[in-house]
């Protein structure tokens, strides 16, 4: 058996705590949506237990927490995505195991790039582009490898 | 791309679409999060796929290099994979695109494994066309929750090897046709029967008690009586097997099943051994040559009685006979009882059947079916068809069964089929036709 890095209730324990206390730390008029929106959560964690596509909906309810908590603190967002990805994670069969967690410690990483550079600009416009313009170059490399891969295992009829 | 990660790609899109709108932040953040979430399950999927091709090795052989058109052919492909955690592989045979699956399955599910897995493909093919027949490859299906790719592997390792078909004429040569209808079929034997085949001169040493006194009298010479032979040979069953396009009962045709099982069992219970040829129409399929074993014939018989892809097909056929009854027939009727309208018809009819007469060809089913039966020692035969679609080949098999003197017995699953015949092409002469149990 895999030894899980944060097996259980690590991750929902840590993503109540975290929306728990920017809420409380950080005093905002409505910040009691946030609260609403891990109770929605929650409900629809418990709701979808047995479903096999849960990852969607989780994804789906865990965004606007993600936005509720970054409107009132950046990084307090990004640790919520963190949190959101380890409960998301093993709901599409990918544990987060001591074997796999390079693959979400890599997530992490990235995320933590896209915040500074979020944290970095005054406007959504240069980070988008910018983005924008990091997916067109993986998916373009991606195409460009297909290619490659199809031209060496079907033959040059492709 | 499978609906689950279109639908979280619409939730980007509108996350940043909202967030540019409305220039927040935070909308950006949870846009931007979610995009490289997804997009790094992509790339973790798409090395998966790589592992899994790049560990792909496919070992197909044949059951012969070299068939006849219509030769139903056994085929084993294995496949030995290495699939990781959290995806499934499905791999199916490509199949020459000139040719019918008639059984088996070409397609596998390969689950996660640690280590090398072997599966094994196992179908039948039966060649539509002759030439060179090229096995192109496999088809590689790979799927998780979000996402699914597919490759046909094509290149030398995969594809392979070739089979060459040869053709079938529909119709044999004229010069092979004369030998058929002389062949000596009564033979003596150790035990005698109770009727007489022949007379002949007294020999000495000839039983007494053969004498025929009657006729010796008469020629004034001793004749003596050669009496038939008795023989226990086991009766040849022959089940003609649906065509898969005709619309057919299935309810006949498991009667049919049940049927020949039992005929079978029944025969291997009486007799040492039987013998089942299998026909689809005007196609030999396969032959179970002289069986001991109750059980192999049974698993046999399970392998092949299901409709199956007929490659050659006889389009109502007359026979030569029938042919020749229709114009005696035309020929003895009175040209005055009749007006003139139908006296003319029968004419133009009369050279019609001439005409098709003088060009006809015996059809090579008819000379597969005479050199199956002549390589047995057979006295009767049971045929068992769902008597559907075209019957000529029937016809063709009790044509030349009654040259070869064996006793054909037909049997449908309803007798209404043996007399109405919608080709109006004659009467197939079976000397017993009953309908199934």
């Amino acid at each position: 058996m895999k030894k899980t890095v944060l097996s259980g209730f690590g991750f929902p324990a840590g993503l109540v705590a975290g929306v728990i206390g920017i809420t409380v730390l950080v005093p905002i008029p409505f910040g009691y949506i946030n609260l609403i929106l891990l109770a929605l959560f929650g409900s629809i964690l418990y709701v979808t237990r047995t479903w096999h596509d849960r990852a969607f909906y989780l994804v789906c309810a865990g965004e606007p927490l993600v936005i509720g908590c970054g409107a009132v603190n950046l990084w307090a967002g990004l640790f919520i995505v963190w949190m959101l990805a380890g409960i998301v994670c093993p709901a599409m069969g990918i544990p987060v195991s001591a074997s796999e967690k390079n693959f979400f410690l890599l997530f992490c990483c990235a995320t933590f790039f896209i915040a500074m550079i979020i944290q970095a600009s005054n406007h959504v416009l240069i980070p988008l582009i910018i983005l924008c313009a990091g997916t067109a170059l993986i998916l373009t490399l991606k195409a460009v490898r297909d290619y490659q891969l199809k031209k060496q295992y079907s033959g040059e009829s492709i | 791309m499978k609906r689950c990660a279109q639908g979280l790609c619409l939730v980007v899109i509108l996350i940043i679409s909202s967030a540019f709108i409305l220039d927040k932040m935070a909308m950006l953040l949870a846009g931007g999060t979610l995009l490289a979430g997804l997009l790094g399950q992509y790339l973790l999927f798409d090395h998966r796929f790589k592992q899994i091709v790049t560990s792909l090795e496919v070992h197909r052989s044949l059951e012969r290099t070299q068939v006849r058109k219509g030769t139903t052919l056994r085929i084993a492909t294995t496949v030995s994979v290495t699939v990781p955690p959290h995806v499934i592989a499905k791999i199916s045979e490509i199949l020459p695109v000139h040719a019918a699956l008639q059984d088996g399955e070409i397609t596998v599910v390969a689950e996660p494994a640690l280590s090398v897995q072997s599966y094994q493909i196992n179908y039948r093919i039966t060649p539509l066309v002759h030439g060179k027949m090229h096995f192109s490859g496999i088809a590689l299906e790979v799927q998780n929750a979000f996402f699914s790719d597919q490759i046909d592997l094509s290149i030398d390792p995969f594809s392979g090897p070739d089979l060459i078909v040869q053709p079938v004429g529909l119709f044999d040569p004229a010069s092979k046709r004369s030998t058929l209808e002389t062949m000596e079929i009564e033979k003596m034997t150790a035990i005698n029967g109770y009727g007489i085949r022949a007379l002949r001169e007294y020999y000495t040493g000839d039983d007494m008690r053969h004498i025929d006194w009657k006729v010796s009298a008469k020629f004034n010479k001793l004749f003596v009586r050669e009496y038939t032979g008795l023989v226990n040979r086991p009766p040849l069953i022959i089940a003609d097997l649906p065509w898969r396009d005709t619309p057919h009962s299935k309810e006949d045709l498991s009667r049919m099943v049940t049927a020949v099982a039992g005929m079978a069992e029944h025969t291997l219970r009486s007799y040492p051994f039987g013998t089942v040829l299998l026909i689809s129409g005007p196609n030999i399929l396969h032959i179970i040559r002289e069986e001991k074993d109750l059980q192999q014939c049974m698993s046999a018989l399970r392998e092949w009685m299901h409709p199956v892809e007929r490659t050659v097909h006889l389009y109502h056929l007359r026979d030569r006979a029938d042919l020749r009854a229709k114009i005696r027939h035309l020929d003895n009727q009175d040209p005055q009882a009749g007006d003139g309208g139908i006296s003319a018809f029968s004419l133009s009819m009369k050279k019609h059947y001439l005409s098709v007469l003088q060009h006809m060809k015996a059809p090579a089913f008819s000379g597969q079916i005479a050199r199956t039966i002549s390589s047995l020692e057979i006295d009767e035969c049971y045929i068992f068809s769902t008597g559907c679609g075209d019957l000529s080949h029937i016809r063709q098999i009790v044509r030349m069964a009654k040259t070869m003197k064996i006793r054909i017995h037909l049997r449908m699953p309803d007798l209404r089929m043996y007399t109405i015949d919608p080709a109006g092409s004659g009467h197939i002469s079976a000397d017993t036709v009953e309908a199934f149990l």
